[in-house]
């Protein structure tokens, strides 16, 4: 059976312009997509090794036999985290429910990657864009990493140089500027690509914002691509400025996104300059969105005394798990069976991706199906401003991660 | 079940109800005759009580992006106001702009039962609505934004039909699941993406090519001629400006005499006398509305306090942005659509700006004649949370109250405002033709905002005292849908609302020139771009409840 428009959750763009093949139980992505956005719909094939029927400590079991385990652990468990979240917002909404039930913390997989922006969002606030208003009113794109390209495949087609845009503006700059040599972008004449002379991207962003501040001297020794480029920038009319917070270093990340608001929101005083950051390729972006109306706060969340706090540095997930501070872990991970914990408590419940491996015997696995594939759902763009459907496109009776959460809810 | 709320004081404007005694009764989820109650039917004395209609606020901002971008920028409003769940109720966060959990909770604990986001984005209508679907114990609905959209101005520059626009703008209700159209600053925030910083409502944007009034014009008739029961609401130009009195009144004018809604029109009140260059001119704006039968407005009264601005309008909130308290802010372009500003605001009684604000918000009020035509909203969170109302009532109905308040204000501000002069006083068959039977009329929520047998059982128990503001803070009793949901100002039953929607008749061949606009420019599927009633209720969480469209 062939499907239109499917939406592919791999990266945080949210492609829904895919065709998809679904013969039983295979799943296959028509056209010759990059191998990046090939991989949800590979990982979705059902082999011999798939899990299909829930497991407590390795063993088959009923779903009613796991989530009454999976209760009882939450019940005697002195301080549980609920994990992952690489889920759609159902599933999501579900785990606050059993959070707040169960005075547990709930965090990201990918928390501490987030925690620079939510930082800047909270202490100066943003400009940004989203993707089809970069994608048709730019003309002049900055980027920082070339690396964004790779992480985000179909950023190229669909964005940066798409075949049409309503400005009809053919003359759009695309700048790519890294630290390592690139020889096929180099080659590209499309691109505008600086090899630059630094030790890493964080310092080209540093100049660029030195030249945008008003203390800029003309004797300060700045790299003359930089210059270059910010020469190009106060030249035009709608400037995006695009990265990635993965590629900065974690320690100065949130220096960097400083420095980026800085820059924009200087040249917005007399141009239009606007950030288009990337990421939620693990669904990050519709965790926090949930998080956020629902409690108020980012993530992470703890809800030990019955009201959400919000503490990035005493609830980070990691740190936790890694110091023992939790002895439950509730991991929920749908879209990928790579991504499973990379680290576990003392008792472990896994709401997860039918294909997952684990290097060790979790105490309780509960296979659900794949939004997007097995199950409808809902995601959040990069942007954080579309929401996008997936869909359900293959038939089985695997259940839902949010049912298998309410499940766990209704027996506590 | 049913109950019988028997001796209390009916105010249902919708039959001219002003006060009198009468019991009234509730079958399932309707309201019904109450002499036809079994007589072993549960009955509750509200002697000491008055009733009305379950309230609803028809401009309040709870759900959407930009909501949850405030939400994350007001991090120290959150952290200061943190609220316990309970075997009933979800935790949540925040007094300025609230968690969606609270936000519902303590509309109900006000004896309100329905809000409408007035801000929805096209492309983030499914977000606002899953927000709105969090909210518990009220109904909701929401107006979609048009008017900065590239497809609209498109088909304006090429000279597109009425006809075609009105099959664009019914395609838009449909897809967006929403209940009416709003323009904020028309062709103003599409223009901001290209560098203009300001747009008159006569100016021709450069960008497009088409003048805010064409924009009004269009959008207007397109709503009245589609039948849809509310009119087209408009977030005029030059919000905040000294001197954009002329504009909101030239605004009002480029209806031309079709139904139009002014929103939180205190913004837009404003004249350039004094020294500060800064006056009110409500008087001049109150005598407008008064004059004009196809205007409708409501207020956006301010009040003193720390908030936070949520805004469509990225030109005026750009221009704002400078006051923002804290200083923080966030501007966002989206989508070839619209765009969005968050700006905190810190409202202050010693600012002489602010408190004209305030008198400008009251002298409004207080002058237009028609109660049918004024709507009390504070604009939440932009002029103040939604929890001020009671507040506000109070202002509203009590003169010497409102004068200390005055008293207190910057001096010069009681000089420039002749707040103090005004007698009026609104009764509460005013306060229930504003907060209730207006907007359910407005909105075309037939069954709502009245007490007739047939009604949905959504009904407010006020206990009688002296002090108004703690009467309408605290109701005794909150039905919605026939159940009771409230009991003296406390929660005692979730329930979760529906969502409110129009869905016009159009002509399909619309989809076409849409499909080749979204193929060649969006970043989203046309197919994926529209959202069913099934998704609505299976995925988003909120079950559509559809009213009916009058094509004229």
């Amino acid at each position: 059976m062939q499907f239109k428009h499917i939406t592919c959750p791999q990266c945080g763009l949210l492609c829904d312009d895919l065709d998809v093949s679904v013969d039983d139980q295979d799943v296959t992505l028509d056209d010759n997509a990059h191998s990046v956005c090939q991989q949800f719909f590979v990982d979705a094939k059902f082999t011999d090794k798939s899990t299909l029927q829930p497991k407590i400590n390795g063993k088959p079991c009923t779903l009613d036999e796991a989530v009454t385990y999976a209760a009882k652990l939450h019940a005697t468990a002195q301080q549980s985290i609920i994990s992952g979240l690489i889920a759609d917002v159902q599933a999501c909404r579900s785990a606050f429910a059993l959070a707040e039930k169960t005075h547990s913390v709930i965090d990201h997989a990918n928390g501490q990657s987030m925690r620079a922006s939510t930082a800047i969002m909270q202490r100066y606030g943003e400009v940004r864009t989203t993707l089809a208003e970069a994608r048709n009113r730019a003309d002049c794109i900055v980027l920082f990493g070339a690396e964004i390209l790779e992480k985000f495949p179909k950023l190229r087609e669909r964005i940066l140089q798409p075949a049409e845009t309503l400005s009809g503006n053919t003359e759009r700059k695309l700048i790519i500027l890294d630290v390592v040599e690139n020889a096929d972008l180099a080659a590209d004449k499309e691109i505008d690509f600086f090899h630059l002379a630094l030790p890493n991207l964080e310092t080209a962003i540093q100049q660029l914002q030195y030249l945008a501040s008003p203390r800029a001297s003309t004797k300060t020794e700045i790299d003359p691509s930089i210059r270059a480029i910010y020469q190009q920038i106060s030249t035009s009319n709608y400037i995006v400025l695009t990265w990635t917070a993965s590629l900065f270093a974690k320690n100065t990340a949130e220096q960097t996104l400083q420095n980026l608001t800085f820059f924009i929101k200087e040249s917005m005083k007399t141009q239009r300059c606007v950030g288009l950051p990337l990421g939620g390729s693990r669904g990050e972006i519709t965790a926090n969105q949930v998080s956020t109306w629902q409690t108020g706060f980012p993530l992470p969340v703890a809800f030990t005394s019955g009201a959400p706090e919000h503490n990035p540095v005493i609830y980070n997930a990691e740190t936790m798990l890694a110091n023992s501070e939790v002895d439950l872990l509730t991991w929920v991970s749908t879209y990928s069976s790579d991504d499973t914990p990379k680290q576990y408590a003392t008792a472990n419940i896994v709401i997860g991706h039918p294909n997952m491996q684990f290097n060790q015997t979790v105490d309780v696995f509960i296979p659900v199906g794949i939004p997007g594939i097995d199950q409808r759902g809902l995601a959040c763009r990069t942007d954080a401003v579309a929401t996008l459907p997936l869909h359900s496109i293959r038939k089985n009776d695997l259940p839902s991660a949010d049912h298998v959460l309410n499940l766990i809810y209704q027996a506590l | 079940m049913a109950i019988k709320l028997v001796g209390a004081q009916i105010y249902d404007p919708v039959h001219q109800i002003d006060g009198k005694k009468m019991d009234i009764g509730i079958d399932q989820e309707q309201i019904c005759n109450a002499d036809a109650l079994a007589p072993d039917c549960e009955s509750i004395d509200v002697s000491d009580c008055i009733i009305m209609a379950g309230a609803i606020d028809l401009h309040t901002h709870i759900g959407g992006g930009k909501v949850n971008i405030a939400r994350t920028m007001m991090i120290e409003d959150h952290q200061a106001h943190l609220h316990h769940g309970d075997h009933q109720c979800r935790s949540g966060s925040g007094h300025a702009v609230p968690s969606t959990f609270t936000a519902g909770y303590r509309y109900a604990e006000m004896g309100y039962t329905a809000g409408f986001e007035p801000a929805v984005l096209p492309v983030n209508a499914r977000h606002a609505h899953m927000e709105m679907a969090d909210t518990p114990m009220i109904d909701k609905g929401g107006y979609v934004l048009l008017g900065n959209d590239d497809f609209l101005l498109q088909m304006m520059r090429d000279g597109a039909s009425q006809s075609a626009i009105n099959d664009y703008v019914a395609w838009v209700l449909n897809a967006s699941q929403c209940i009416g159209i709003k323009v904020v600053n028309a062709g103003g925030v599409h223009a901001f993406k290209f560098n203009q910083r300001r747009l008159d409502v006569d100016e021709v944007s450069t960008a497009s090519g088409v003048t805010p009034r064409q924009i009004v014009n269009v959008l207007s008739r397109a709503v009245y001629e589609l039948g849809v029961t509310h009119p087209l609401h408009v977030h005029a130009s030059n919000l905040g400006v000294p001197g954009n009195f002329e504009t909101t009144i030239a605004t009002m004018g480029a209806a031309e005499g079709v139904p139009i809604h002014l929103t939180h029109i205190q913004f837009h009140s404003y004249g350039t006398e004094g020294d500060m260059k800064f006056s009110s001119a409500a008087c001049e704006i109150a005598e407008a509305i008064n004059k004009n039968k196809n205007v409708t407005a409501d207020v956006g009264q301010i009040m003193f306090g720390q908030t936070v601005t949520t805004s469509g309008d990225t030109m005026m909130q750009y221009y704002g942005h400078e006051h923002a308290s804290p200083k923080k802010w966030t501007v966002m372009d989206i989508e070839c659509e619209m765009g969005c500003g968050v700006v905190p605001f810190r409202y202050r009684d010693k600012s002489f700006v602010n408190a004209l604000q305030w008198s400008i918000g009251l002298e409004i009020f207080l002058q237009v004649n028609d109660p049918w035509r004024v709507f009390l909203t504070t604009d939440h969170p932009n002029g103040a949370p939604f929890t001020s109302y009671p507040h506000l009532i109070k202002l509203l109905m009590n003169r010497s109250f409102r004068n200390d308040h005055l008293s207190n204000l910057h001096p010069e501000a009681q000089r420039m405002s002749n707040l103090s002069s005004m007698d009026r006083e609104y009764s509460l068959y005013e306060i229930a033709i504003m907060t209730r039977a207006a907007p359910s009329k407005i909105l075309g929520l037939a069954d709502q905002g009245h007490l007739a047998a047939g009604a949905t059982a959504n009904i407010t128990v006020y206990r009688k005292q002296d002090d108004i503001e703690k009467m309408f803070a605290h109701p005794a009793y909150v039905f919605k849908n026939g159940k009771m949901i409230v009991k003296d100002g406390k929660i005692i039953e979730t329930v979760k609302g529906v969502t409110h929607v129009v869905k016009p008749d159009y002509d399909k061949s619309i989809e076409k020139s849409l499909r080749t606009y979204f193929d060649k420019f969006q970043t989203i599927s046309l197919d994926n771009f529209k959202i069913s009633n099934d998704e609505m209720e299976e995925c988003i969480g909120s079950r559509v409840v559809e009213h009916p469209c009058k094509k004229t």
